[in-house]
């Protein structure tokens, strides 16, 4: 029988929306049209417009050994050209947020290849070759994954996932890298995801409101979203998984 | 919404979050006012302090200012104070560094400067091979002679130099044992009086394991342990003890019996608090990585001076461990730099774990009939998976939901890693305390780890997580290599050995099971006999109440260096 991914329990919306996410047959939805160029600025790993740096040479031109995984696995196109490995970081709000941690990563990994997610509470960072990152940053902020009141795009310094949100509804940045341009109701970036001042501001589109947030979000909250505790099959799941680990290891058998 | 099972009007950390936070601590938003270093008291001071060295050594230091982020400095969000959990005490998080810290420090100097030696072989071969007397009257002599001794004075040679007595005023021996007419006949400055300072069916439980032995808790000087390390406190103890043994019998100085009470001193009758490690981590006897969890759960003395209160004996446990086993064993024993100390502050400051602990306690009581007001056997309910599941289910839903209705509790528990170890400690405690088994605890950890995770979809980060998403696996397997009970664990026990924010909860979790149970000790008698002597400079019955004082620099340590330098 072939296999067919359930990407995880849950009768909630919480819960759908994350099978929605990791589910790479569900086009995620556009919601903003930030530019290729606006993203290599927020990203700020190359001046936009200038050639890719590479590691190496072009695979095409390398004497590749002969090697029967290489010719199982087609390599990407940032592979192929000898691109660096870069990556781009997401600190995720916990008042509804869209997206969180360990939802991007598995999403990430369902969705992209020849990728290196690292998931942490307050965080998480995708690596991989650099015009293949360009091309994933784009769905990764372009969609439904993305508020641009509460996801922040921080290589470094990105304390505020847990904090309370400010005045305007944003969430902390000690460096206020993305501001909330009042009259316009817009966000903008004016410094890169390692807090260097952009040449120019870069707009990432207005914040999505609180009802959309509520109906979008992978995180369960009690108070300004859905109880994890609501969700009785989720929670009966995971007790599951734990007992079964307890039981026989990682190798369950009933 | 659902609720939580059990309603507790009182939140135990609310007056904390009234303290440091202006606003209502259920508000979701705030301004960020920015106000940078100048909000801190404690970092003007560090300003101030920073500029004065740097005049006088020529050689820049502390400047926030310019180097902290290119020019932005801490304090673009609110910098909070800390109430220290159940102490009333708010202090600043840069006084819980040890750095900052001299209770702190004393803590582990306390520890790494204790050795426990058995005196009946000794007495053996006194007796036996070389046909002295030994009576009480002689032992109070040793003892006498020992307490010279001890910290660095000569017994038996001429021209001896000497340790200052005033700068090694924290070295003593004392002993004690388990049969009462021995314990009448020796000076009470010298007894570690069990009787007084146990509870009674505590007191007749300790005895009875130490039986007719006789047994000296030797203290060496703070000063000796810091200069040197956690190996030395076995060889310059077993020398004083060889020497006080000649003095006091009139021994020959090389005559071959004298081996014996050195190898008896030295090995054969020696408790050390800690095992030595593997080479990989370097490290001898009576450093942290080898405190056994056991151990540990019995050198915290909260359970003698609050045995009707086994929660919180054990978040006193919690505070102790998370201080030695985070923020001085890995944060700079194996880690380095400061950042450890905010991960293991989370989990004695606010209040936060308390709140979370006491009501695993009401859910117990409630859905269990646990009396755990009243510590004993007889109820424990046997620790099953269902049993270990909802309680360990409940208490960590409960927590979440706390840190989601007082969005100022998960302001101040900004990273995910403290709120996952709070979390999951709160439900092992639980787990603990109402099977009396330590594994059982540890289970209810790991499904509480796994609960976080799906809930919020974060947890700690990379390395943190990776023992937690193991531990189920772990936590009920004796096999060789993958498990043990949790008593014999330690900080260097497989996938314990790298990670911030467990192995001080798991301490308490493992003495929670015995708190529970009004066992008179968790591993070792002669452990948690040695650390209910008042006379040890940290007082091990109320660690968190010694962090505060340390914290509002009211706490005295050993180690005074001002008698031989220069005043200032």
């Amino acid at each position: 029988m072939a296999y067919k991914p359930q990407y995880g329990p849950g009768q909630s919306k919480v819960a759908e929306n994350r099978r929605k996410f990791m589910n790479p047959d569900h086009k995620l939805e556009k919601l903003r049209d930030v530019t290729d160029e606006d993203l290599v600025l927020i990203m700020g790993h190359r001046a936009p417009g200038s050639r890719y740096p590479s590691a190496h040479p072009p695979l095409a031109e390398q004497q590749e050994p002969a090697c029967p995984i290489r010719k199982l696995v087609t390599p990407t196109e940032g592979a192929k050209h000898g691109d660096r490995v870069r990556y781009i970081q997401f600190a995720d709000s916990m008042y509804n947020a869209p997206c969180q941690p360990y939802l991007r990563s598995y999403l990430e990994a369902y969705r992209f290849r020849g990728i290196d997610p690292g998931t942490l509470s307050g965080r998480q960072i995708i690596e991989c070759r650099e015009r293949d990152l360009e091309k994933y940053a784009k769905d990764l902020i372009n969609t439904e994954l993305f508020d641009p009141a509460l996801t922040g795009i921080r290589g470094a310094t990105v304390h505020g996932h847990s904090l309370r949100l400010d005045e305007n509804g944003m969430m902390f940045d000690m460096l206020q890298r993305c501001v909330l341009d009042k009259k316009a109701g817009v966000v903008k970036y004016v410094k890169n995801q390692i807090g260097e001042p952009l040449d120019r501001e870069v707009k990432v589109g207005k914040p999505l409101d609180t009802k959309w947030l509520k109906e979008h979000t992978g995180m369960y909250h009690s108070l300004v979203g859905s109880a994890f505790r609501d969700d009785a099959e989720y929670v009966e799941y995971v007790q599951r998984i734990h007992s079964l680990r307890t039981k026989y290891g990682f190798m369950p058998v009933e | 919404m659902a609720k939580a099972k059990i309603e507790r009007s009182q939140k135990l950390f609310l007056k904390a979050m009234k303290e440091k936070f202006a606003e209502d601590p259920s508000a979701t938003s705030t301004v960020f006012a920015r106000a940078g270093l100048e909000q801190s008291p404690r970092k003007m001071e560090f300003l101030k302090a920073g500029k004065q060295v740097e005049l006088a050594r020529g050689i820049s230091q502390y400047d926030p200012k310019r180097c902290h982020l290119g020019g932005i400095p801490l304090g673009q969000r609110q910098l909070m104070t800390y109430e220290v959990s159940g102490t009333g005490v708010f202090v600043e998080g840069d006084d819980l560094h040890f750095v900052n810290n001299a209770a702190m420090q004393q803590m582990w100097d306390d520890i790494r400067r204790t050795i426990i030696v058995n005196m009946d072989l000794a007495h053996n071969t006194l007796q036996k091979r070389l046909g002295k007397e030994v009576t009480p009257e002689t032992i109070n002599e040793y003892l006498h002679i020992l307490n010279h001794a001890m910290p660095g004075a000569a017994v038996v040679q001429e021209h001896m130099v000497e340790t200052h007595p005033a700068l090694v005023d924290d070295c003593y021996v004392k002993v004690f044992t388990g049969d009462s007419e021995l314990a009448d006949a020796i000076e009470p400055q010298f007894l570690i009086n069990v009787d007084k300072l146990f509870p009674q069916k505590q007191a007749a439980a300790l005895k009875a394991a130490v039986g007719k032995s006789l047994w000296q808790a030797v203290h060496i000087p703070t000063t000796v342990s810091r200069t040197c390390d956690g190996g030395t406190t076995s060889r310059w103890s077993a020398m004083q003890i060889g020497m006080s043994f000649i003095a006091a019998y009139r021994m020959c100085a090389g005559e071959a019996a004298v081996a014996d009470l050195s190898f008896a001193a030295k090995h054969a009758g020696v408790i050390q608090m800690a095992d030595i490690l593997p080479a990989r981590r370097a490290r001898g006897p009576n450093e942290p990585g080898g405190i056994k969890f056991g151990h540990f759960a019995d050198m915290v003395q909260a359970d003698r001076k609050y045995p009707s209160d086994p929660a919180k004996a054990a978040l006193e446990v919690v505070g102790a461990g998370t201080m030695l086993f985070d923020q001085i064993w890995l944060g700079s024993y194996m880690s380095g730099g400061v950042g450890f100390t905010q991960y293991a502050t989370a989990a004695y400051t606010d209040n936060i774990l308390d709140e979370y602990t006491y009501y695993g306690m009401d859910y117990i009581k409630d859905k269990f009939k646990v009396d755990w007001k009243n510590p004993n056997e007889k109820d424990k309910k046997k620790p099953s998976q269902d049993i270990v599941n909802e309680l360990a289910t409940e208490v960590t839903l409960y927590g979440m939901e706390q840190y989601e209705q007082f969005p100022t509790a998960m302001e101040s528990h900004f990273g995910g890693s403290q709120r996952a170890g709070v979390l999951a400690a709160a439900s092992g405690l639980t787990c603990s305390i109402a099977t009396g088994n330590s594994n059982a605890g540890l289970n209810g950890w790991y499904l509480s780890m796994l609960m976080h995770k799906d809930g919020w979809s974060r947890l700690g980060f990379f390395g943190y997580d990776l023992q937690d998403q193991c531990g189920s696996a772990n936590s009920l397997s004796i096999r060789s290599d993958e498990g043990c009970i949790g008593e014999l664990r330690g900080p260097n026990y497989p996938n314990y050995a790298m990670n911030v924010g467990h192995q001080g909860e798991y301490a308490a979790i493992v003495g929670a099971a015995h708190y529970g149970r009004g066992d008179a000790w968790s591993l070792s008698p002669l452990i948690k006999i040695t650390f209910a002597d008042p006379s040890l400079k940290f007082d091990f019955s109320e660690p968190r109440r010694e962090f505060a004082k340390g914290a509002i620099r009211e706490f005295m340590p050993a180690g005074e260096r001002s008698l031989i330098i220069p005043a200032r």
